[in-house]
């Protein structure tokens, strides 16, 4: 609001019957009788309360037009203090303050009086009328120096712990932390760039490249990663699940996080825990993401019925509305179970072999498209092929040709022209990857290039003869059969990995995520070696064609496997 | 898997705090943090304390004004967040209803 001149005020001179203008107060003699002026103003100038106290010189000014604005110290002052107060006749262009007031359209005089040096200077007139206003006038002042004014320590501290400030801290860094790590600045000037762009192109076309690492100093230090998945509603989500942090005893056992792609901040959106080691995530969260707890909403109990040996693996199956949760522990029992009521599984089955040995399981897949037969590899380097239902349930054949335990299996699941679902790789401790199909119980092929255990292997989702694989060493291996069956088309040794546990491709078939045995979730940017191209198929089929010549007679057919 | 005996577990919320303050003060570009309240008087800061209360006030008053400008357009609206950008660097501000969190990042450090 401006300073009112008199002019402007026109539209309030009804209201009362001086007349209102805008008077000022100078401090000629003149006719105290002016002195009544003081209550009229309606919008306010709420000139003093205490107009008639003091037996002041001061007058209205009867002819407003001339801006003469005198100290007013003695008016202005007597609220606050009796200190030395000088009348100075000053003609003086008031100073234009923009303030938001409620009723006045005076600016506050509050602003002023403290840039006032005491009781000198020559004040717009402005201010008297409004000194009043904040009756108690240390706190006016003082609120208005909110700045120089500091919070004691303590009441710092009190505010650091308070509920309110913790909620509202914790959603604003979030919020911050995305922001800032939102590169791509919006001036930048592409025609200065053009050589750089094809570069950036060309290194992403061939390998594996780099994207991301996520790695939470708080929880994740420490701890294994046992499991990885993606979201298969919000691509960019990815679960990583941990067991337990050998050095904090205190923190819980089993803790899952899930990582936002999309947005380059570095700490999970999410932090879930858990009692127990969690050994595996399936596509389906077990903690209800809506409810902000942080702790699983449903839990399978430890019972007789369900498992009671460590679960290792879990799956889901079936369609987006008619889906089971199928969940294998290492003492050889498969539950199958329904999502809405986890406190007792739908069915459940002992594994066993030929009657009697139980499978210790430490991997499971389910071919795609295929919701009753599955295969699983177990702790003692075989694979078993099984079926949930029908008159083979149970354990249907075993695959031989594992030395180690079988850590990783994959099923075949890029859908194109040829059907490949026959097809599975398993990983091992022998330091092996080995193609298997259904149909036959010996190995495929066996891909020989690590030296170290294989944890976990894993095809593409849209390549037919792409697939992942990770070892103890830290290397993460691209093999390409189309390309070549003996070396890795790409390999990378991840640094400052120890042993890499999980390997995931995302549900796009363009990134990997890669969980290490420190509790770090390596993504990597696979580019165009991801692609497939709809002669891959054929080209599948036919290198399969070759393998199978090439395995040579050493190893005999075995009985053809009847897809259970 | 074998557990050693424990480190006592830090208190969680003052930890979080400072700990959370000091990791993007870490981050890329970053010049300062400071979180002020309600009235604009800064409860925790990473910068020095003239600036601080620089930049305290007069942020608080462009809060303000961009918080009542957004009300008035709409009045059941209201402001989420803020950024200023300028030739030599971003002001964040994410306000809310006693406090706001800024943020002074030089983007292309």
């Amino acid at each position: 609001m401006y300073l009112k001149r008199p002019t402007a005020v026109q539209p309030l001179q009804l209201l009362t019957w001086d007349t209102c203008y805008f008077h000022y107060l100078v401090p000629t003699p003149m006719s105290p009788s002016s002195q009544s002026v003081s209550t009229t103003s309606d919008a306010g100038s709420q000139e003093s309360v205490d107009g008639g106290t003091v037996g002041r010189t001061l007058q209205w000014d009867t002819d407003p037009s001339a801006l003469q604005l005198q100290a007013d110290s003695e008016l202005g002052r007597r609220m606050h203090r009796l200190g030395a107060s000088k009348i100075v006749q000053i003609d003086f262009v008031p100073k234009e303050l923009v303030t938001y007031t409620k009723e006045t359209q005076t600016p506050s005089a509050a602003h002023q009086s403290e840039e006032e040096e005491e009781d000198e200077e020559s004040s717009e007139l402005k201010a008297s009328p409004q000194t009043d206003q904040p009756e108690e006038e240390g706190e006016a002042e003082d609120s208005k120096e909110a700045h120089p004014r500091e919070l004691t320590e303590e009441e710092r501290e009190q505010i650091l712990h308070s509920e309110d400030f913790l909620v509202f801290f914790e959603r604003s860094v979030s919020v911050v932390e995305r922001a800032l790590a939102e590169e791509g600045d919006i001036f930048f000037d592409y025609s200065g760039r053009d050589l750089e762009d094809k570069e950036g192109d060309m290194q992403g076309g061939s390998n594996l490249s780099f994207n991301r690492v996520f790695h939470d100093d708080h929880w994740s230090k420490h701890r294994v990663v046992t499991c990885l998945d993606w979201s298969p509603q919000y691509p960019e989500l990815m679960v990583a699940s941990y067991n337990s942090n050998e050095d904090a005893p205190h923190e819980p056992d089993g803790i899952a996080l899930v990582w936002n792609m999309k947005f380059k901040k570095t700490t999970p959106e999410y932090t879930f825990h858990c009692q127990s080691s969690v050994m595996s995530v399936g596509q389906i969260v077990l903690w209800d993401n809506r409810s902000h707890r942080r702790t699983p909403v449903q839990r399978t109990p430890l019972s007789a019925a369900a498992h009671t040996h460590p679960v290792y693996c879990v799956n889901v199956v079936g369609t987006q509305n008619a889906n089971n949760l199928i969940t294998v522990s290492t003492d050889g029992k498969m539950c199958s179970w329904s999502l809405d009521m986890l406190s007792q599984p739908q069915e459940s089955m002992e594994l066993v072999y030929n009657k009697s040995k139980p499978v210790a399981v430490t991997g499971m897949a389910f071919p795609a498209g295929d919701v009753n037969n599955y295969v699983v590899g177990s702790e003692e380097g075989m694979v078993y092929s099984a079926s949930r239902h029908g008159s083979k349930a149970g354990i249907a054949e075993m695959f031989e040709g594992h030395q180690g335990p079988v850590t990783g299996i994959s099923c075949h699941n890029a859908v194109g022209t040829v059907d490949f679902s026959h097809l599975f790789i398993t990983s091992s401790f022998d330091w092996t990857v080995k193609l298997w199909s259904i149909k036959h119980n010996k190995p495929l092929y066996s891909f020989e290039d690590n030296a170290d255990y294989v944890y976990d292997v894993s095809w593409s989702p849209v390549h037919p003869a792409l697939f992942a694989s990770v070892d103890g060493m830290g290397r993460l291996d691209l093999w390409n059969l189309n390309n070549d069956t003996e070396v890795p088309t790409a390999s990378v040794t991840i640094e400052g990995a120890c042993a890499l546990n999980r390997v995931r491709w995302a549900s796009g078939g363009r990134e990997v995520a890669v969980g290490d045995s420190e509790g770090r979730v390596w993504i990597y940017d696979v580019g165009e070696l991801a692609v497939p191209h709809p002669e891959d198929w054929s080209h599948f089929a036919r290198t399969l064609v070759e393998i199978r010549a090439n395995r040579g007679d050493g190893e005999e057919e075995g009985a053809v496997e009847l897809p259970a | 898997i074998a557990t050693f005996l424990g480190r006592k577990l830090q208190p969680r919320p003052q930890n979080e705090v400072e700990e959370t303050l000091k990791r993007i003060q870490g981050q890329k570009g970053v010049q300062g943090i400071i979180i002020v309240n309600a009235e604009g008087i800064p409860i925790k800061t990473t910068l020095d304390n003239s600036s601080t209360v620089q930049y305290a006030g007069l942020i608080h008053q462009l809060v303000m004004k961009a918080r009542s400008t957004v009300r008035d357009i709409d009045p059941q609206n209201d402001l989420t967040f803020l950024r200023v950008r300028s030739k030599k660097n971003e002001i964040m501000i994410a306000p809310d209803k006693d406090y706001f969190l800024i943020v002074i990042q030089n983007p292309s450090d």
